[in-house]
Parts: structure tokens; C-alpha cells; sequence
């Protein structure tokens, strides 16, 4: 065969090839362009009570800028994230190991500790709703029981964010776990026994081996948990919506209230355009990280 | 004297041939008319319509009509009305909707289809849409349009418990200053059960406060600006809170009618102010059904203004078959279907269902279920539609009474500055148009 007739033949295979990749390549990219763009172009109109639009150019972002509430709710939104994150990445790690030096059972007890996070979040919700009425909840009955004080638990403005952060890391922290399990079992185990020979203690060889080996499948859980905690929404939606107060209003509670409720769905694409370059700027953080402590 | 015998001359006639019009287009009425088509409904998953739809086949059986029910929960049912009618789709036909929260908003915004006229020359002989209550009828009417026909009759009233009262000594309360000398007395007398709940969920607290705001005379709006904080504002600010804080369960401020409804069913609360839709709920398993008395809201310095509202059926403006799901609302607040739903602790909007021999006995089975009914005849007479403020932003403008109510109960403003930072917010929201 003459070159030219290769490179023809060559040419018609890319194009074949293109041409039966092409449905699915549209399909995925509108799937995913088209909201995105949409979503943008909401953010530069606004919408009156009764629904009629107008193009209000960065009047929404302005609004944002100025607004209290957002603010408001960019602060609580940090302040879960770090403290739910915290939380799940110390108690994902310790119950890794757990699982991970579980003799008994390992596929049973392995099953009841990761059941939480099969649970929807709503399910999960209403249970610990119920569970922390301050009156006819179980939390406080067990505190009174034990001579400790009730409390308010999700009624107190004090109280709440740690109390959605307890609840949200009841639920994650097998997540955590079990990808962290993963890492776990694919270290090498050449390393642990250069590390008995030299008469490592359990606690030198889990600082000086196990953790910083696990460090990349741990940073990975947490790019994976950081997206999920920023747009947290179901769980304060079922046992707050916000409250008390905005005491637990996050930014995506706000831009649905904001979109939903409110029907200013202008100023609510803008909240929401701006929580999700949040996100994207915290997995950016967490992906260099990663590269900083690959191995 | 003269314009009077003209009015007769010429109105009468009219009216007569209007009748006979009416009562001609009535005997052509034909159920089967839509046979093979499908209907759409979005329902709230709430009592009401779980009543309704315990007699779905029937409507089927009657219409040949396909019901198609997209039923969620309150919440959820609005948000996904606005997706759909900001798409102008027409995959809802007819919904579930509550004029005195979203009416102006809805309406303004075109979405309830025109029912005006469907519902005069549209109707079945047994229809009697004049038999519905007045009032709702007139809180569904916007500009002249008739957008939805109610389905109930409802409002906030008080639930009491006569033991407890009895043990304490005390009197059924006649007026909110009875309600608050009572909270006192019961918790002296009674630790065991928390004196006095409602509502403290902030956008859930509009619904009961309105009622102590008009018993109290207090207005929400005046002169074009938002007014909590005039005298009367305050003072119901400063009363609902107070009996809400001093005397209401812990952590209050997250409360609906779910934990009002549990709290009160397991005998935990002497007494409740909720809806009167919840007596269902409250009497399940039996236990409240022989120490419950129930009474509208007691009065204040203007008297008894209690809040009275209703669920209303609506066709959608995008609907493609807009008369078809015209007949599915009819029949669904037909007399008859009213009567069946009434049976199941409905209140009904007819007062000629209130009155049907075997209503009144199912009323007459339970000294609770007359108090109810006793309750209800009050708020259909006296009655006020305003939960909230009377403007497009109805749903927004509760949020912000809700605020100022939870920063009274958690001591988190004093009352100048929680009613001045409402009204603030309010003043703009009332400029929106």
C-alpha cells in the first residue's frame, strides 16, 4: 500500500471514529454545558415576586457582595465544612484501622460499621430528629439518666453546628473509612517488616509509616468529602431548614430558600455560581496537595 | 326610586334567564365528556388530599378519565410547581394550592388558569358552587379571576387538656391574658407537661401569630409601611414569644405541627395552638379523645379575628386540557366528595355538608368532634384569610415575622431592635412590586 493510501485510510478510521464517539461527546457536554451556561446567564437576569425578567447585568453579584445573609452564610458553611471534615478524616482514619486489624467477623463487623452511610440522607435525618427532640428525644433522655444536663441540640443557635457536623460525620465517617481501608490494605508490607526488624513501636510505625503512606488516599477522601460538605443541604434541610434563627443557614440552604421559595431565581443562580466556584477552588487546594504528598 | 324599578325591570329578567341557562347548560352536563384523557394532578401529600384520594377510582369510574397523581410533601410540591410553570410546561393540569400564602404571587405571576366561567356554565346539576364558603371563594378571587375552589376549611385553634386544667384549677381560658395566667398556673401546678405550645419554626410561625396579631388589633401593614412595631406589633411580638420561651417546650423555635402534634397526642402539653387539621392526628390511638377541649384562639382587645384559610384546587394556565382538569376539580369539591372527606376529620367549605344529618352524627359521636365543629363555625363566620402580609411576597414576608419571634425566644435582640430590623426588611419587601 503507497503511503498516500495509508494516510487515506488512516483519516477515514479518525473519522469514523469521531463520528461514532460524536452522539455521546454532544450528549455528555450538553448535559453539562448547557446548566452550567444556563445557569450563568440566570445570574445576569432578575425576576420580580410574580416571575417576570428583566437583564440586570452584575446587579445580583452586587446584591451578593452588600448582602448580610450571604456572608452569613458563607461563614456557616466554612465552619461546617472544617469541623465535619476534621471530624470524619480523625474518627474515617481511626476506624480504618479498626476494621483493618478486625479479626472476628471482618465481613460482618465491616458491614454494621460502613451501614450509615447507606442509609439516605433524609431517612438519616428524620431519625436524628427524632432522637434529639430536646423533649421527647432519646439524646437527652440518656444525658439525664447519666446526671448530665439536656440540651437544646439542634434548637440552639450555640449548639447547632456542632450538632449537624456530629450527625453529618455519623454518616460519613464509614465513607472515609472505607476508602482509607482501601489504602490500608495496598501498602507495602515490605516497609512494616524493615520497621519490626529495626524495633519500631506500634505508635513509630503508624507515625512514620502508616500515615504518611496513607496521606495521598486520605487527601483523596477529603477532595471527595469537601465537595459533598460545601453543598451540604439534606440533612440541615430536614432538621433545620436554617434555623434556629440562620444559625445553620449554609450558602446552599440560602440560594434554594433564595430560588424556591422566594422565586428570585437571578440573585439564587448567582449564590449558587459563587458556591460552586468555592468548591472548585477547595478541590483545586486539595489536588495540588495531593501532588505534594504522592509517593 | 326610579333607578330601583329599572334594576328590577331589567336585572330580574336577566337573573331568570341566567337560572334557566345555568339549569339548561346543567342537563347537558355530561361526566363522560373527557372519556380516555388523562388528568395531571400535583397534590400536597397532606391530610386533605390523602382523603380526596382514598376516592380516586370513583372519579375515575365516573369520568373515564386517567388520574394521574404527582403527590410530595408541601415543600416540595411548591418547588416543583415554580420549575414547572417558569418551563410554561403543561404536564400539571391541576393542583393544590393555598391562596392565602401564594394567591397574590400566583396569580400575578398568571399561572392559575381563568375558573370563572367554567365554573358557572361548566357545572353539574348536584355542583351548587354558590354552596361553597363565600369567603374562601372570595380569598381565591384576584382581579376579578376565580383561580382555585376550596377543598376545606381550616385554621389555628386551641387544643386543651381538660384533666389538666381541672387538677390546676383552672377555667377554660376566655381571653390570651386567661391563656398566659394559665401557662403560669400549670406550671406551678403540673411539671410533668410543658403549659403551652405552637409554632416556633420560623417560616411556620406567620399562621398562629396572625391570629394573636388581629385578636390583639394589630394590623401588619399601615400607611404603606410594615407596623410590628406599633403598640399592638409589640405587644404580640412580646406575648407570643414570651408564652413560647416561659412556657413552651425546649428548643420551641424548631417547632411545626408535627412536634406540636406529638407533643400534645402523647400528653406531654396542656395545651397547643395548632390546626384544626391536626385533630386527626392528635386523636390517633385515642388517648387525648376523652380529655381534649378545643376552642377558637381566645380573644384579645380586639376581640375574635381567628385565621381561616383553606387548600384550593387550581388548573394551570399552561394546562392543555384545562376542562378536563376542570371536571376532576369539580368533582373533587363536589357535595358529595366534601361529605365523604368530611367524615374523615376534613372540614368541609359547605356549610350544607357542616349540616348533613350523617355529619352530624359523626360529630355527634365525640364531645371533642363538636368543640371542633363548634370551633369551626366560629372561624367560618369571623374569620380572616391574612396569615402573613398581604402583598406578592406573602412567603417571604413570614420568614421575616418567624425572625423577629425567634430572636425574642432565644434572647437574642431586644424587642425595638428585632420588630426594627422585621420592618425594615419588610418595607422593602412591601416596595417590591
Amino acid at each position: 500500500m503507497s503511503d498516500t493510501a495509508a494516510t487515506l485510510t488512516q483519516d477515514r478510521q479518525k473519522l469514523e471514529m469521531a463520528a461514532l464517539s460524536a452522539p455521546a461527546v454532544i450528549f455528555t457536554v450538553g448535559m453539562i454545558a448547557f446548566p452550567v451556561v444556563y445557569t450563568i446567564w440566570l445570574g445576569f437576569q432578575t425576576f420580580s415576586s410574580t416571575g417576570k425578567q428583566s437583564f440586570a447585568g452584575l446587579a445580583n453579584y452586587s446584591k451578593l457582595v452588600a448582602d448580610y445573609e450571604f456572608w452569613h452564610g458563607l461563614w456557616v458553611t466554612i465552619a461546617l465544612y472544617v469541623l465535619s471534615l476534621a471530624l470524619q478524616l480523625l474518627f474515617g482514619v481511626w476506624l480504618a484501622l479498626v476494621l483493618f486489624h478486625a479479626k472476628r467477623l471482618p465481613g460482618v463487623v465491616r458491614s454494621l460499621f460502613i451501614s450509615p452511610f447507606m442509609m439516605p440522607p433524609v431517612v438519616a435525618g428524620m431519625m436524628w430528629l427524632v432522637i434529639l427532640d430536646p423533649s421527647l428525644g432519646a439524646a437527652n433522655y440518656i444525658l439525664q439518666a447519666l446526671g448530665l444536663p439536656p440540651s437544646d441540640w439542634l434548637a440552639s443557635p450555640t449548639w447547632v453546628i456542632p450538632t449537624v457536623a456530629l450527625i453529618d460525620s455519623w454518616q460519613w465517617t464509614p465513607y472515609v473509612a472505607l476508602i482509607v481501608l482501601g489504602g490500608l490494605q495496598s501498602l507495602p508490607p515490605s516497609v512494616y517488616e524493615a520497621a519490626q526488624i529495626d524495633g519500631a513501636s506500634p505508635f513509630k510505625t503508624f507515625q512514620r509509616i502508616t500515615l504518611p503512606l496513607l496521606l495521598p488516599t486520605i487527601v483523596t477522601a477529603a477532595i471527595l468529602r469537601s465537595v459533598d460538605l460545601l453543598r451540604f443541604f439534606d440533612i440541615i434541610y430536614i432538621t433545620t431548614q436554617g434555623g434556629p434563627g440562620n444559625a445553620s443557614n449554609t450558602l446552599n440552604i440560602y440560594g434554594f430558600r433564595v430560588g424556591f421559595e422566594f422565586f428570585n431565581i437571578g440573585y439564587a443562580s448567582a449564590l449558587m455560581l459563587t458556591l460552586t466556584a468555592i468548591v472548585f477552588g477547595a478541590v483545586l487546594a486539595f489536588n495540588r496537595l495531593r501532588g505534594a504528598v504522592a509517593w | 326610586m326610579k333607578a330601583r324599578m329599572l334594576a328590577a325591570h331589567v336585572a330580574l329578567p336577566v337573573l331568570a334567564i341566567a337560572v334557566v341557562n345555568g339549569q339548561a347548560r346543567a342537563a347537558d352536563f355530561d361526566w363522560m365528556k373527557f372519556k380516555g384523557k388523562t388528568v395531571t394532578f400535583l397534590a400536597n401529600n397532606n391530610p386533605v388530599a390523602q382523603a380526596l384520594l382514598t376516592y380516586k377510582a370513583d372519579f375515575e369510574k365516573l369520568t373515564g378519565m386517567t388520574l394521574k397523581v404527582d403527590g410530595y410533601q408541601e415543600q416540595q410540591m411548591r418547588q416543583r410547581l415554580v420549575t414547572v410553570m417558569n418551563a410554561s410546561s403543561d404536564e400539571i393540569d391541576a393542583f393544590m394550592t393555598l391562596p392565602s400564602r401564594e394567591g397574590e404571587q400566583f396569580a400575578a405571576a398568571g399561572w392559575y388558569g381563568d375558573l370563572t366561567a367554567m365554573a358557572k356554565n361548566e357545572v353539574a346539576k348536584d355542583y351548587d358552587p354558590n354552596g361553597l364558603s363565600q369567603a374562601l371563594l372570595k380569598a381565591a378571587t384576584f382581579n376579578g379571576k376565580l383561580t382555585s375552589m376550596p377543598m376545606n376549611i381550616e385554621g389555628p385553634i386551641l387544643y386543651y387538656r381538660t384533666d389538666v386544667f381541672k387538677k390546676c384549677g383552672l377555667e377554660a381560658p376566655k381571653t390570651i391574658k386567661d391563656v398566659e395566667a394559665a401557662a403560669e398556673k400549670i406550671k406551678a401546678c403540673d411539671s410533668a407537661v410543658t403549659p403551652f405550645v405552637s409554632r416556633g419554626l420560623k417560616p411556620a410561625v406567620a399562621y398562629t401569630f396572625s391570629n394573636m396579631l388581629h385578636n390583639i388589633g394589630g394590623t401588619y401593614i399601615a400607611n404603606g409601611k410594615s407596623n410590628l412595631c406599633s403598640t399592638k406589633g409589640k405587644e404580640t411580638l412580646e406575648t407570643y414569644s414570651r408564652l413560647l420561651r416561659d412556657f413552651g417546650p425546649p428548643g420551641v423555635v424548631n417547632y411545626s405541627f408535627q412536634q406540636i402534634s406529638a407533643l400534645y397526642r402523647s400528653g406531654r402539653a396542656a395545651m397547643a395552638f395548632e390546626s384544626s387539621n391536626e385533630l386527626r392526628t392528635v386523636m390517633e390511638g385515642g388517648a387525648r379523645l376523652k380529655d381534649t377541649g378545643l376552642l377558637p384562639f381566645p380573644e384579645g382587645e380586639a376581640g375574635q379575628v381567628p385565621t381561616t384559610i383553606g387548600w384550593g384546587m387550581a388548573v394551570s394556565s399552561h394546562s392543555k386540557r384545562p376542562e378536563a382538569a376542570w371536571y376532576f376539580v369539580q368533582w373533587a369539591t363536589s357535595p358529595e366528595v366534601q361529605k365523604k372527606m368530611a367524615l374523615q376529620g376534613i372540614a368541609p367549605p359547605r356549610p350544607s355538608v357542616a349540616k348533613d344529618p350523617e355529619y352530624r352524627r359523626w360529630i355527634d359521636e365525640e364531645p371533642v368532634r363538636k368543640e371542633w365543629q363548634a370551633a369551626l363555625d366560629v372561624l367560618a363566620t369571623k374569620g380572616s384569610s391574612e396569615v402573613g402580609y398581604p402583598i406578592v411576597a406573602n412567603p417571604e414576608s413570614r420568614e421575616f415575622i418567624g425572625q423577629a419571634v425567634q430572636d425574642l425566644i432565644l434572647k437574642q435582640k431586644p424587642i425595638e431592635q428585632a420588630c426594627a430590623d422585621a420592618d425594615k426588611a419588610l418595607d422593602a419587601l412591601i416596595a417590591q412590586k
